[in-house]
């Protein structure tokens, strides 16, 4: 184990970027290279037999799923609209005197949409009224904007962008609906971690998890963890104990869950804070050592 | 006799632009104008020398596709760009995964290290119609809501309540007011 990490570190880390498996199998050993120097973890640099089993630690990614669409690109929406003049320009006629009564104004309203339209993809020749003079043009327009006025102006949509976007305000589950969000929980000394708690005996990992969230986030949300198994570990750097012995290995395995409603009410007693937090937030508030050990579970969008 | 068939139908209504459209349907003396359109539509064209969806072209279609298309240097550049950037998206998304994959076996083989009977318990399939005896129980006490909402809770499938990602976000906004609801494991 120790000549592996020697080996890792003289390769250097110019792989941490490409993908592949044999550079992710190096992700592990290269994590223990961030450890700052007061923390030395004395679990692979040595080769002993663990005597005791590691203690078992369950820590939750509770995830808002995105509730927006992606904003298409300028180069997707050029490439749509170029596709739809194609298309426009390959299909039948369309049969509008099966869809639309003759004379009516809803048949005007449409052919004064479509000559648009057809300007629109296909330039200022196309879309020409023929034998249509001056007033009659002018009657149709005006009784269009009638039939508009009568049918009274269509719902509005909400704004993609909330204001809680603008105001910063990381408490808000309506911030950044595009994005992926991550519960992020701050301890009293001031350190930004994910809601972690033990594992009870006789309990399973995905049980301990569902009850760790509940204790340290209360139960005002409706949260559903996604599968029994974990989706990842960590493990904690080991502090040696004023004892002189060392603290007993510690495994936190990472669940997911999703929250669907509601809001995090953390336990005053353990918890100072919470935010709600995309991937890039996330590593600027937690440590590296930490953020090494998490980032490969969160999702990049 | 193709000759009548195939004679074209001039519609009268002035303010349009396709002014001439070709049907199959013989036109019949004394018919209803409405029946008259149904048949019509129902009865495409059947002039099928051209390489067309239904058999009609727009009448100024290669005016259009001049129009349309800058040049087949271009249409091809353009569909070359396209694929090349699905490509970027496809495999950036397949490396994230293959991330994820790899966290995830990583974290099942150090648990299958520490503990078999808690490996066992995780690797187990869930069974969506099997219910706990705690669960039977707690369904005798609820009322009729409260049960739909535990139904709606199955083990081992997406909640009802996940929502697909929509263009605009709903006029409520997130419901933050939730009560609590009790739901064993």
């Amino acid at each position: 184990m120790s000549s592996k990490t020697l080996i890792s570190l003289c390769r250097g880390n110019p792989s941490a970027f490409s993908a592949g498996r044999r550079t992710l199998a190096t992700v592990r050993e290269t994590s223990t290279t961030y450890i700052p120097s007061s923390q030395v973890p004395i679990s692979h640099q040595t080769h002993q037999k663990p005597i005791t089993k590691p203690k078992l630690l369950t820590s939750i990614i509770l995830n808002r799923a995105p509730i927006l669409t992606p904003t298409p690109t300028p180069f997707e929406r050029a490439y749509y609209a170029y596709q739809a003049r194609l298309r426009r320009a390959l299909s039948n006629p369309f049969p509008y005197d099966f869809y639309f009564k003759q004379g009516s104004i809803l048949e005007t309203r449409f052919t004064l949409e479509e000559r648009k339209r057809e300007r629109i993809a296909f330039g200022r020749e196309f879309g020409i009224a023929d034998d249509l003079d001056k007033e009659k043009a002018a009657a149709n327009r005006a009784a269009v904007e009638q039939l508009a006025e009568q049918e009274g102006e269509s719902e509005e949509m909400m704004a993609r962008v909330h204001p809680s976007d603008e105001a910063r305000d990381y408490k808000s589950l309506d911030r950044k609906g595009k994005r992926n969000l991550y519960l992020l929980l701050q301890e009293n000394e001031g350190i930004w971690r994910f809601p972690e708690g033990n594992v009870k005996k006789g309990e399973l990992l995905h049980q301990a998890a569902q009850r760790d969230l509940l204790a340290e986030c209360g139960e005002y949300m409706d949260t559903w963890i996604v599968s029994r198994n974990p989706i990842g570990h960590y493990r904690p750097p080991r502090k040696a104990l004023s004892t002189g012995k060392p603290q007993p290995e510690e495994v936190a395995f990472l669940y997911k869950a999703h929250i669907l409603a509601g809001q995090a009410r953390p336990n005053p007693e353990t918890v100072k804070d919470f935010a709600w937090l995309t991937k890039q937030e996330v590593e600027s508030r937690v440590s590296e050592y930490y953020w090494h050990g998490v980032k490969d579970v969160l999702s990049d969008h | 006799m193709s000759t009548s068939l195939l004679t074209p139908k001039r519609l009268l209504v002035s303010s349009t632009f396709h002014s001439q459209i070709r049907c199959y349907a013989r036109k019949e003396s004394g018919m209803d104008p409405k029946k008259e359109t149904i048949r019509r539509s129902l009865y495409p064209s059947n002039i099928r020398n051209k390489a067309t969806p239904t058999g009609t072209w727009r009448p100024d279609v290669e005016k259009a596709l001049q129009h349309a298309i800058p040049s087949v240097q271009a249409h091809d550049t353009i569909e070359r760009a396209w694929l090349l950037y699905k490509r970027h998206i496809r495999k950036r998304r397949e490396a994230e995964t293959e991330r994820k994959f790899e966290c995830m076996r990583k974290a099942m083989d150090e648990l299958a290290g520490i503990d078999s009977h808690l490996y066992m318990e995780a690797n187990k399939p869930e069974n969506p119609r099997a219910r706990s005896p705690e669960e039977a129980n707690l369904l005798k006490t609820m009322k009729a809501s409260e049960a739909r909402a535990f139904d709606a809770r199955v083990r081992g499938l997406f909640p009802r309540e996940l929502r697909v990602p929509t263009d605009t976000p709903s006029r409520a906004g997130w419901k933050y007011d939730w009560k609590p609801f009790y739901r064993p494991l």
